[in-house]
């Protein structure tokens, strides 16, 4: 069975209460402006023809915000993994490796307990710590979590649904410069919203940083772009 | 003391700056009406959320435009962490050199 590429929400529905209740589904979020989704659909597509028992569902997250809000899709590319109506795992990132063993374990009957995907929706549970021990692991996972991409911006809702105005307009000045950028959103994790506020002290989101250094928020990135229209262009050639 | 405003907010941001940064311009726009029906403001009744401001004025000689929004946003430290209180500010920070050069542009 390849892949279904879901047309809209209605059509989403119809699937997924037409299949059997057995028959184990898996649903694989992605843009067409990110690299790594081609990637992964590509890895995607060559599963669905080893799992045959699976269902494979594809949408695309900037198309049907409604569906990927439903899911709490908060980075592409994203997995889904659903069995008798539940959700039981996700997955976030760009490891060919990990959705195989995913979709494997899905389609198997045992599962076992692995570690979430990499990309940049980073895990949110920690083990419980000492309060400076805490803040320690929390300052790391920020600088992780600035420099994961080149381009980094956090911002409140996705580039597929953003909530908030200023988030949506950055999400758009870049598509407009073709910049690639990794994002992260901050609605979906309160001690990143709030940790990032102090980290870099600055109060508001959205936030974009190049390599790891905080640039500003909406209104200096047009700025920026007023006075240096290249900004973004100067970026690719030195990265 | 003074009798009630309904414009706080502005009151403020406006005593604020004029005090700190004798701004030669200032301009202070509310803007929250244009995000009022986004979802972090369901339940909100601040009529003075959003603000964008334009600040004219030499403190801002030799600092680049992080520094300049740091410079603001510290100001305004109180009203920005406090519950329904300032939610943005768009700045645009010029000093008096610059804001001269941008008008003989336009």
């Amino acid at each position: 069975m390849a892949v279904t590429e879901i047309t809209n929400e209605s059509h989403f529905n119809e699937l997924t209460t037409s299949l059997p209740p057995a028959t184990p589904i898996t649903i694989s979020f992605h843009t067409p402006w990110a690299a790594p989704c081609t990637q992964m659909n590509a890895v995607f597509a060559y599963l669905s023809e080893q799992f045959r028992n699976v269902a494979f569902l594809s949408v695309d997250a900037e198309a049907h915000p409604e569906i990927s809000e439903t899911f709490d899709v908060s980075a592409v590319p994203f997995f889904v993994f659903i069995k008798h109506g539940k959700v039981v795992r996700e997955l976030s990132g760009a490891d060919p490796k990990e959705l195989s063993t995913a979709i494997q374990e899905l389609a198997g009957s045992s599962s076992t307990s692995t570690t979430n995907g990499t990309g940049v929706s980073a895990p949110s549970s920690q083990p419980p710590t000492k309060e400076a021990g805490a803040e320690e692991d929390l300052n790391e996972r920020l600088q992780k979590l600035v420099s994961a991409a080149p381009v980094m911006l956090f911002m409140k809702g996705t580039p597929a649904a953003p909530q908030c105005g200023f988030s949506r307009q950055l999400v758009g000045i870049l598509r407009e410069n073709q910049v690639r950028f990794g994002f992260f959103d901050i609605l979906k994790d309160d001690a990143v919203r709030q940790g990032l506020k102090a980290y870099s002290d600055w109060p508001t989101f959205p936030q974009l940083y190049v390599k790891g250094e905080l640039q500003g928020g909406l209104d200096i990135v047009k700025e920026t772009l007023a006075d240096d229209p290249d900004f973004f262009k100067n970026l690719n050639t030195t990265a | 003391m003074s009798s009630s405003t309904s414009t706080p907010y502005a009151d403020r941001i406006k005593s604020v700056l004029e005090h700190e940064m004798e701004p030669v311009h200032l301009a202070i726009f509310n803007d929250s009406h244009k995000h009022a029906h986004h979802k972090p403001m369901a339940g909100n009744t601040n009529p003075e959320t959003h603000f964008r401001l334009e600040i004219v004025s030499n403190y801002f000689e030799g600092k680049r435009l992080p520094m300049r929004h740091r410079a603001v946003y510290a100001l305004f430290q109180k009203e920005m962490a406090e519950e329904g209180g300032i939610h943005a500010m768009q700045l645009k920070t010029l000093t008096p050199k610059e804001w001269e050069e941008r008008k003989a542009r336009e």
